[in-house]
């Protein structure tokens, strides 16, 4: 697993506590919206804290397809390759 | 599943948001409206205190009979865009009295404040640029975004900095970004740190357009905005405004400091493939316009009952959603059901406010929000007091 997968998801999943400080476990299938209850506000301060702690902007229409953690970790991991 | 299914938890929410009374908080039908701040909800009269109508212009005699001039002299539609058949002279002389206003050389209107963000936002930053938007931006700036062919990126809600490390991050193509901010958010009712966007904009050679939808006509010299209350007005690129506030009609105006903003006219599709706005609108919103322009009457008598409201509030220890005090008020609650209470409880003492509950507010907020007019009585914002006074000792409303 190359280094920078790691790095976007640790990332990811920092991020995801913050922006939804009493979530339980999650996986990667785990469904943002129907499994986590987050609405578009919510997903829109995750990909805020996601930018911060990677220092990387992600674009609205990047993300915009991402309904799992996976897929998400995945759209994030490709804004991170095109920006390397 | 059908197209429909989706559709679902809005019937949910809506069915929470009816609230224990016989009006729904949402869509809420007025019976009819009597004055810029009376309307019968229910069989009853109730005071308006949940509208955009700041100036109370809606209803001032000039208005009204330019609008009834326009209709007798000009009919009632004018069947076409401004490309084609709708490019009357009252369109025109409108855009230049809003270009003159502000001292700038170009000035479009566009047929609703909705479509003037979507208009100008969408073709000023195109294929291979870039938007930066606040994250609390109104969803007529998002929606923008998805129209535009730019890429959007956000920042976090009135936050400079937030908004340089991004500009740093495009490197040279910052000098291809439009960066989007409103002056005053309509929810929560705060302002924008406009000084240092601009600084922070100029730093990086991008461009700033500055929604002013609710600061127009009650801020700055003329009542021209917060741009220029704040002298920024020759390092604001674009400024955005709506004729369905404090102009009391419906419309939206895009003004610029560049001449060529001019040519976004052959280049805007929500300017080229609509009609544009009937006469009479355009009649009634350039009466408004002119008496907006004229004196300072008005805006000193809403300052007047903003600033005796809003110490009022905080005094009732209320959690209000703004340190700045604004014609927007939100009296704010984590839950949903401590908002809705004192919705129905201002409604039952006959006063309309308008309530505001997630996705649709900033950080999961529950908002009971209180718009002020100037054509308010003193006597209404007694009642408006005394009324919340009753119900903040019933419902222990303090700040959380």
């Amino acid at each position: 697993m190359p280094a920078t997968v790691d790095r976007v998801e640790l990332a990811v999943r920092e991020a995801l506590k913050i922006a939804v400080p009493d979530i339980g476990a999650v996986d990667g299938s785990t469904h943002l919206a129907s499994e986590l209850g987050l609405d578009s506000a919510q997903v829109m301060d995750l990909i805020m804290e996601i930018e911060d702690h990677l220092d990387i902007s992600i674009p609205v229409a990047t993300i915009a397809e991402a309904r799992t953690l996976d897929q998400l970790c995945d759209s994030v991991r490709r804004v991170v390759a095109d920006n390397a | 599943m059908t197209l429909l299914a989706k559709f679902a938890p809005l019937a949910e929410l809506r069915a929470a948001l009816a609230g224990s009374g016989r009006v729904p908080s949402i869509a809420t039908p007025m019976d009819a409206v009597h004055s810029a701040t009376e309307a019968t909800i229910d069989g009853r009269r109730v005071l308006l205190a949940g509208t955009n109508n700041y100036l109370g212009l809606t209803f001032d005699a000039d208005c009204r009979a330019a609008a009834i001039k326009a209709v007798e002299t000009l009919g009632t539609g004018t069947t076409g865009s401004r490309m084609a058949s709708g490019n009357y002279a009252g369109h025109r002389a409108l855009e230049r009295e809003f270009a003159d206003a502000f001292g700038w050389p170009a000035c479009i209107v566009f047929s609703t404040g909705y479509q003037a963000n979507l208009g100008a936002i969408s073709a000023l930053a195109g294929q291979g640029d870039f938007l930066l938007v606040d994250a609390d931006g109104h969803a007529s700036i998002h929606d923008a975004c998805r129209l535009s062919a730019a890429t959007t990126i956000r920042f976090r809600h009135n936050d400079p900095e937030n908004l340089a490390r991004r500009l740093e991050r495009l490197g040279e193509d910052a000098k291809r970004t439009l960066v989007v901010v409103e002056s005053l958010y309509s929810v929560l009712g705060d302002r924008a740190p406009l000084k240092e966007f601009v600084e922070v904009t100029e730093r990086y050679g991008a461009m700033l357009i500055v929604d002013e939808a609710h600061s127009f006509g009650m801020f700055g010299p003329k009542g021209l905005g917060i741009c220029a209350e704040l002298g920024l007005l020759d390092r604001v690129d674009f400024v955005l405004g709506t004729f369905s506030k404090s102009l009391g009609g419906v419309g939206g105006f895009c003004v610029s400091r560049h001449a060529d903003f001019e040519l976004l006219r052959l280049a805007s599709r929500p300017y080229l493939f609509t009609a544009s706005p009937p006469p009479a609108v355009i009649a009634a919103t350039h009466a408004a316009l002119k008496r907006l322009l004229a004196g300072d009457d008005l805006r000193a008598t809403l300052w007047g009952h903003i600033h005796r409201f809003y110490d009022a509030v905080n005094r009732q220890g209320y959690r209000v959603g703004s340190k700045d005090p604004g014609p927007v008020t939100a009296l704010v609650f984590n839950e949903r059901d401590a908002a809705i209470g004192l919705w129905q409880g201002l409604l039952d003492a006959g006063i309309y406010t308008n309530l505001m509950v997630p996705p649709s507010t900033p950080a999961g907020l529950n908002i009971v929000r209180i718009s002020l007019s100037a054509a308010h009585t003193e006597a209404d914002i007694s009642r408006m007091i005394e009324a919340l006074g009753k119900l903040a000792a019933q419902l222990k409303p303090v700040a959380a």
